[in-house]
């Protein structure tokens, strides 16, 4: 039976698909067979992001509605093996997505994979309620700025009210912590939320923290999940949120400002 | 513009890359919206007109589409079923419908071929050109 994730947060443009894209293409590195799902119905972009938009013919709608097989709606990632990818309905709404639609589609999919990622849209609507309702973990992306810690509160408190698990009185479903978009710097200079800060407030184990980088927006502006971007900061940061969601005990990295030696401070580095 | 850029090929920007794909992806979306979508039934049409001949199973067709900026290719390959396989060519147990270009689909309409000539009709609807 695969592990069903989501990518949520509440907030708009913190880094949801940007993540699931890099999640799930580093779980696929891992070696596990993984599907990430985009539930944003009539806002599709996580096929940009994965670099697949031209291949699209069928999506999760059309699956939901019996109108294509699960199987012609997959797209296979083009760069690494076990990588497949649900695109959504570019061109219908949220009410799309049926409790009992989507049960189909994940029971199918966790036959056949190991991990089921599925990429929230903001809010806490139908499409967010859809894609975390059957959720086993939770990964909140957050970013440390006022509004969006309040709204990642705001959907812990829907996970542990309205997932299928919290219905049912289930183990509740697992919550760790993504923080993107972090500037040590600005840290530093006491401009933003510290890490502990965040912590202290959403009080959920922290599972990684996304250092602000360049690489990012390169990536998307290509089609190629950050977490291929090996020499950046992003995408390092990501392949350790990926060993620490398997269980890995590793150091976070990019929290600090690197302390600049002589020869450093002559060749700064803006990588 | 530097004399050297001449004779030196430079990576194309991510930037100039950022746009091209959202040209071609948008320039699609927008000439679909209007009218309802067409693959699905396109899919059911194609594969009734199969079926009406060989006895297919609907979990062993794959349609992959690959939208450029000047041609678009649809592609649907149906595995046969062994026995008919075997009576059938060998060219015939995959059948690959598309390659259907803007102005090339124009000239497909005449064609005998009925499977090629779906395809290209509707990707001509769909297709980039047209709304330029």
């Amino acid at each position: 039976m695969g592990k069903i994730i989501v990518m949520t947060s509440g907030k708009g443009g913190v880094g949801k698909t940007t993540s699931s894209a890099a999640f799930a293409t580093g779980l696929a590195l891992r070696g596990f067979k993984t599907v990430v799902i985009d539930f944003d119905v009539g806002l599709r972009n996580l096929d940009l992001v994965m670099g697949c938009e031209r291949r699209v013919v069928f999506d999760f709608i059309n699956v939901i509605n019996g109108e294509a097989k699960l199987n012609q709606a997959l797209i296979k990632d083009k760069r690494i093996d076990n990588l497949y990818i649900l695109p959504t309905s570019q061109t219908r709404d949220k009410d799309a997505l049926t409790k009992e639609g989507v049960e189909k589609v994940l029971n199918e999919l966790s036959k056949e994979f190991d991990y089921i990622l599925c990429d929230s849209p903001a809010g806490i609507e139908r499409g967010a309620l859809m894609s975390l309702y059957f959720a086993d973990h939770a990964i909140i992306v957050t970013n440390p700025e006022v509004s969006s810690v309040r709204d990642s509160d705001r959907i812990l408190g829907v996970l542990n009210s309205k997932s299928r698990r919290a219905e049912r009185g289930e183990e509740p479903v697992t919550q760790q912590l993504l923080l993107t978009r972090y500037d040590p710097e600005r840290v530093e200079r006491g401009e933003m939320l510290k890490v502990d800060d965040v912590l202290e407030i959403l009080a959920i184990p922290l599972l990684g923290v996304i250092p602000e980088s360049q690489a990012v927006l390169r990536a998307s502006n290509v089609g190629m999940p950050v977490i291929l971007d090996e020499h950046s900061n992003a995408g390092q940061a990501y392949i350790d949120a990926v060993g620490r969601f398997l269980g890995e005990d590793l150091e976070h990295r990019f929290v600090s400002v690197p302390k600049k030696g002589l020869f450093s401070r002559l060749l700064r580095r803006t990588a | 513009m530097s004399i050297f850029s001449f004779f030196r090929s430079a990576p194309r920007p991510s930037a100039v890359q950022a746009k091209e794909r959202l040209q071609i992806v948008m320039a699609h979306e927008r000439a679909g919206r209007s009218g309802p979508d067409y693959l699905p039934m396109l899919q059911q049409e194609l594969l009734a007109v199969i079926a009406k001949y060989i006895d297919i199973d609907q979990n062993k067709v794959e349609v992959k589409l690959d939208r450029g900026g000047d041609c678009s290719t649809l592609e649907l390959n149906i595995e046969l079923p062994a026995r008919e396989a075997a009576k059938a060519l060998k060219e015939a147990a995959k059948a690959a419908v598309g390659k259907a270009n803007g102005g090339a689909a124009a000239d497909d309409d005449e064609s005998s071929d009925s499977v090629k000539m779906a395809a290209g009709g509707a990707l001509t609807n769909g297709g980039i050109k047209k709304r330029r």
